[in-house]
């Protein structure tokens, strides 16, 4: 570093020193009415006591999500934002491929009262729907469970079970194999097809495709970020049919591209 | 009309035929499944369990960068990922999740999306509407709602707890009561209350029910301009980062 260079650094730090003690002038006259901004104390895995969340390397867990004492996820799950998996009281084990949805929670019943345990177990490839709430339950293999459902305490749901947007799925029911169960509380509604069968391991393995594509996104640092902010700049393009009209052909940088799989025309042409 | 009948006795047979065969298929596995474990958990060290930044509030997914206009509020521990477009005047409460991964999501001019919404979108919708979810205009969603690829039209209200499965359509100056639900491909049709799981016809608005429509965004609209008089452009968390980093002797 030159001289000149010096000079500036410390100009710059003499400006930066002003700059803060107007700052605390201002939080001065804002008296008992200022709020100061913290560090995020957000705990995204967090143990109590001796349990401690298990998960697996290839999972990916949002930052706002909030993963609680006895809680082990399985390869390729993954657990979307601001989802809360608490097994304070009991364990929770998520399976492999799958996917809970944000804002979604799970928890588990009290341990040891009258002899019933009730861990939440949640098997491979199941799909929980956004907001959806599990309470004490299991969920076999490749079930679905929609969008804002409830399952109380020793639901049941089997394999290839889909339980619809909005249900609420009282004690100890059981949802029998590929049937669709719906309505608060919920009650047998049709017997899957086969299509849709296919279809909830497709969303399965859709999901956590789309989840590789969040958890490499948002394990980023700080020079990554700004990076591709620079190049998103910088290769700003109008809409391809504008392009097409002027005849221009751009070019995405390497970094802006995301994996083909996620794209839906590439990722319906996949085998399910 | 013979063929279709025998079309669909033929494939209710076949799919019942295969539905046994599944069954028995299935309590096999699931006899089998208490012998085999699901593929061992291998935890990795380098994972973050607790990150200083907290959860981003703008994701941006490749090419795909989440625009706030700037006079939107947006709370701070909302997210929006991908394709999410938020129109002037509009607001995101706190815990509202917005995730354009798939497809686009607008939220139109001076409508609000209350808390611990989610908004998505799916890569297709079974009705011949577009798979983005479009809200329009003055439109309330109320907490806890969930929308997937579905389209307000301008001026509708959307009860607490409500669910909008794919390929809804809400149009103009409709009320869907707290915990309605729609299943995929209902229509609304301009001018009624519909409430229940699914969804039923109530009745019909009156037209001074209509006029209070756009009031009610607007006064969600005021509220939400004083909570962005309170956020400062920048923040300054960066000067207790800094500080931080100079206590554990961290170079930055």
């Amino acid at each position: 570093m030159g001289t000149l260079g010096r000079a500036i650094y410390v100009v710059g730090s003499w400006i930066r020193g002003a700059g803060q003690a107007v700052d605390r002038a201002g939080c001065a006259l804002q008296g008992s009415h200022l709020f100061e901004e913290k560090v995020s104390r957000h705990r995204t895995l967090m143990n109590l006591f001796d349990k401690d969340p298990v998960v697996d390397k290839d999972a990916f867990v949002a930052p706002g999500a909030s993963v609680i004492g006895d809680v082990q996820v399985g390869r390729g799950s993954s657990i979307w934002y601001g989802c809360v998996l608490r097994g304070d009281v009991n364990s929770i084990s998520v399976g492999s491929g799958t996917n809970i949805q944000d804002n979604a929670l799970v928890h588990v019943a009290k341990s040891n009262i009258s002899g019933n345990v009730m861990p939440t177990t949640i098997g491979n490839n199941v799909t929980v729907g956004h907001g959806a709430v599990l309470h004490g339950c299991t969920v076999e293999d490749e079930a679905f469970v929609g969008m804002g459902a409830t399952l109380l305490d020793g639901a049941y749901v089997e394999k290839n079970a889909m339980v619809a947007a909005g249900a609420l799925v009282r004690q100890n029911t059981r949802i029998p194999f590929g049937e669709v169960w719906g309505g608060n509380p919920a009650k047998f509604m049709r017997k899957l097809t086969e299509e849709e069968i296919a279809f909830i391991s497709q969303s399965a393995t859709n999901y956590s495709n789309l989840a590789m594509v969040h958890a490499a996104e948002n394990a980023k640092g700080f020079e990554e970020i700004e990076l591709e902010k620079s190049l998103r700049k910088k290769f700003a393009r109008k809409d391809e049919e504008y392009d097409s009209m002027i005849g221009v052909v751009r070019e995405t940088p390497e970094e802006l591209t995301l994996p083909d799989n996620i794209l839906p025309e590439k990722a319906q042409k996949s085998p399910a | 009309m013979t063929s279709l009948a025998r079309l669909t006795r033929k494939t209710l047979t076949a799919t019942n035929y295969h539905h046994l065969l599944r069954r028995t298929f299935a309590t096999e596995s699931a006899a089998a499944k208490t012998t085999t474990a699901s593929p061992p958990i291998t935890p990795s060290p380098d994972r973050v369990k607790w990150d200083y930044r907290g959860q981003r509030q703008i994701i941006p997914l490749g090419q795909w960068l989440p625009k706030i206009a700037v006079d939107a509020y947006v709370a701070p521990n909302v997210v929006l990922a991908g394709q999410v477009n938020v129109l002037d005047g509009s607001s995101v409460w706190n815990g509202a999740v917005l995730r354009g991964d798939l497809n686009k999501i607008t939220l139109g001019f001076c409508s609000n999306i209350q808390e611990k919404s989610v908004v998505h979108a799916a890569w297709s919708s079974p009705t011949g509407l577009p798979a983005e979810t479009m809200i329009e205009r003055f439109v309330t969603v109320g907490a806890y709602c969930l929308l997937r690829s579905c389209t307000i039209e301008p001026e509708c209200i959307i009860g607490q707890h409500s669910i909008l499965m794919e390929g809804s359509l809400v149009e103009t100056h409709s009320i869907l009561e707290a915990g309605s639900v729609l299943p995929p491909g209902r229509r609304i049709p301009t001018g009624e209350l519909w409430a229940g799981n699914p969804a039923r016809f109530v009745r019909k608005l009156t037209h001074e029910e209509t006029l209070e429509i756009p009031k009610l965004a607007v006064a969600i609209n005021d509220l939400s301009k004083e909570y962005f008089n309170e956020y400062l452009p920048y923040s300054t968390i960066y000067l207790e980062v800094e500080k931080m980093m100079k206590s554990h002797g961290i170079s930055i």
